[in-house]
């Protein structure tokens, strides 16, 4: 088993009302950045990068960023920097990229080259994830929504190819056109970084990376439908010829560890803000997926694929209607104590087999002592237990076998 | 002949059905939608069609028509129309364009000045206004932008019908269909065209009509007045107490602008 640490970090100085005074009432994309108080911005960055090297000593096997734009819920906005400051503070974990979204990108081949730069500063760890970003990632960057998935594929064909293909070559594509395609720098790992693709169940996606043989990172999906579209994925891959195993799965989750149950039930309660903002103020539609960012096609597959699962108390979006209880009694949040916190883990490891566990240990308003403290817990009981586990329930990791 | 008749036709251009209204008699108009697509048969075309012979085709890639899978750009689209118009054998045609429809006649029209008779620009986008900005109507959603377009609906006949929240699931999913075209079209750069203001001497021999709402909310009124400055010899309209759909809301002030131009009785 594979277990990476993960948190969005998050921005928190601002009041419900302050989102609500943004254009649309969004905590993204129009939230106004005279919000950010570049002074407290500069503790949190350090903070959060003191959090991931402690990490290291905890005995993650891997580190995992995202990058989100224009929103105080994630710091994230140019992730690869501090993929990069990772791979010089740390010495053995993952550095694990969920990912960099690709579509809005003019210049793959400078992605390329940030991030063979990033896999040879950490002599061969980087995991390289590419995701299409929220329809939030194509409004900042001007992108043209009705050309994500088209984008996302062919930058994904080109960074690949610069990795993989003697240069110089010429690419003359869709989106995509450069006649002299030749960085210096190849990355340390062959043939290329292994890449991830995380997402929340996109059945195209799903299908795409099974044909790929990419590890599928379920971003905290409800459990049963999680199934469903491993089945999806199954499928895919049997017709091009292999049979997955948990290698091929992982699963990103909200877990909060105290010393007592009464203690992370309550600091667990942070995880409420965050990707979701202070107020929990819904987002306008059109802003998180534009019209043309899905496929009417796949739109369609994926409400099918929830259709039995929008119950709101089984759904963490559903908080607001269903209350924290049923949250965390539904497990779509683990918060508790070590014990507690290992038993439940057990329980969703059965029933989804991943090889690879994101473990979302704080966000939101969680403290960074609250995080700390969680960490500690994490390596003196949570980690070790787990480890076993994964391999009494004979879920091995990408990097134990090929997926 | 009766001139509220009119009858729903098809044609196929490379492959791509494209689906069109046609009634009325006389020498061809054609009507092009905004990004809100395909509107029906509105009573402006009603009366066009006493003197005229309307098409009022739905734009490919909006809900009704298709789109060839080359057809990415608002240029691209002119263009195709361009095609179109040659594949209806109807001739030299006036085009009158609302909105985004104006903009694509504004563009057939420098593309291929001999082609087109007269010009009718009503609320068009197209040029980059210097001073103010054509608004987001993506960033403000469709109902936002909505709100934005009317002085005042009550003096829309058939609001409702034409704006109203849809009810099936068909006219909701035309709905997105229209949103994902007009994006596709639209987005970047948005809404204009930076080569166009200086093709816009091209049409000197057109005789060409720009109407605006003098409250439009969404196009500022600087836009048309960007088109009057680079179109020799245009006329300008600029209607009262109307917003982004002058012909709608201030229906007979504006026949009788159109009426003026078109010299007719």
């Amino acid at each position: 088993m594979f277990i990476m640490r993960f948190t969005e970090r998050a921005y928190v100085a601002y009041t419900e009302e302050d989102v609500r005074g943004s254009f649309r009432n969004s905590v993204r994309l129009t939230f106004p950045n005279r919000y950010f108080d570049p002074a407290l911005g500069a503790d949190l960055y350090n903070e959060y990068l003191d959090e991931y090297e402690f990490c290291e000593e905890v005995g993650f096997d891997g580190l995992m960023l995202n990058e989100h734009h224009n929103t105080p819920t994630c710091l994230g906005a140019a992730m690869n920097l501090e993929a990069a400051i990772l791979a010089r503070i740390t010495k053995k974990p993952k550095i694990v990229l969920l990912g960099n979204p690709l579509p809005i990108l003019d210049n793959p081949i400078r992605l390329a080259e940030e991030l063979a730069e990033i896999d040879l500063i950490s002599r061969g760890r980087l995991v390289s994830g590419f995701v299409r970003g929220t329809g939030i990632e194509s409004w900042a960057t001007n992108t043209n929504p009705v050309h994500n998935r088209e984008r996302f594929e062919e930058a994904h064909d080109l960074v690949i190819k610069t990795w993989t293909t003697p240069g110089p070559f010429r690419w003359e594509g869709k989106h995509y056109q450069f006649r002299v395609v030749n960085p210096f720098e190849r990355p340390l790992q062959a043939p290329h970084p292994p890449v991830w693709i995380p997402g929340i169940g996109s059945p195209e996606t799903l299908e795409w990376s099974a044909r790929h043989h990419y590890p599928y990172i379920y971003l905290e999906t409800d459990p049963q439908v999680t199934v469903q579209m491993t089945e999806l994925y199954n499928k895919a891959a049997a017709e091009v010829g292999y049979r997955p195993g948990p290698q091929n799965f992982g699963y990103l989750w909200r877990i909060h560890v105290q010393d007592t149950d009464e203690k992370a039930n309550e600091a667990g309660k942070g995880f409420l803000i965050g990707n979701a903002g202070i107020g929990r103020v819904p987002m306008p539609g059109d802003f998180m997926a534009p019209a043309g960012y899905n496929s009417r096609e796949g739109s369609r597959r994926i409400l099918e694929q929830y259709k039995h699962a929008l119950k709101p108390d089984a759904l963490y979006g559903g908080v607001d209607a269903a209350g924290w209880d049923a949250v965390v009694e539904s497990n779509r949040v683990v918060v508790g104590s070590p014990k507690t916190v290992i038993r439940k883990i057990k329980e969703g490891l059965e029933v989804l087999r991943p090889g690879i566990l994101g473990m979302w240990t704080n966000d939101g308003t969680i403290t960074h002592k609250d995080t700390m403290r969680c960490l500690e817990l994490m390596k003196q009981e949570v980690i070790p237990a787990v480890k076993e586990i994964g391999k009494e329930l004979g879920l091995p990791g990408p990097f134990e076998v090929a997926p | 002949m009766a001139t509220s008749n009119y009858q729903e036709r098809e044609l196929t251009v490379d492959g791509a059905r494209v689906r069109y209204c046609r009634g009325g008699v006389g020498p061809p108009l054609i009507a092009l939608h905004s990004v809100e697509g395909h509107l029906g048969w509105l009573p402006l075309y009603t009366e066009l069609a006493h003197d005229f012979t309307v098409y009022a085709p739905i734009h490919p890639g909006f809900a009704g028509s298709d789109r060839p899978g080359w057809l990415e750009s608002l240029v691209d689209l002119s263009r195709f129309y361009l095609w179109i118009v040659q594949e209806l054998g109807i001739g030299k045609a006036t085009l009158l364009g609302h909105g985004m429809g104006g903009w694509i006649a504004a563009e057939m029209a420098v593309m291929a000045p001999s082609a087109v008779n007269r010009l009718i620009l009503i609320s068009a986008v197209g040029v980059r206004p210097r001073k103010g900005e054509i608004t987001d109507i993506f960033l403000h959603g469709a109902d936002g932008s909505r709100r934005l377009s009317f002085v005042d609906t009550k003096q829309v006949a058939d609001y409702e019908l034409l704006f109203g929240r849809k009810s099936s699931v068909e006219d909701r999913e035309a709905q997105l269909i229209n949103r994902e075209a007009a994006t596709r079209y639209c987005w970047k750069p948005y809404m204009h065209d930076p080569a166009l203001p200086h093709l816009l001497p091209r049409l000197r021999d057109v005789p060409t009509l720009i109407a605006c709402g003098r409250d439009d909310q969404i196009v500022p009124g600087e836009c048309g007045e960007l088109y009057h400055a680079g179109i020799p010899g245009s006329r300008l309209e600029v209607i009262d107490r109307a917003g982004h759909f002058p012909h709608l809301e201030r229906p007979v002030e504006f026949m009788r602008g159109l009426r003026s131009f078109l010299n007719l009785r």
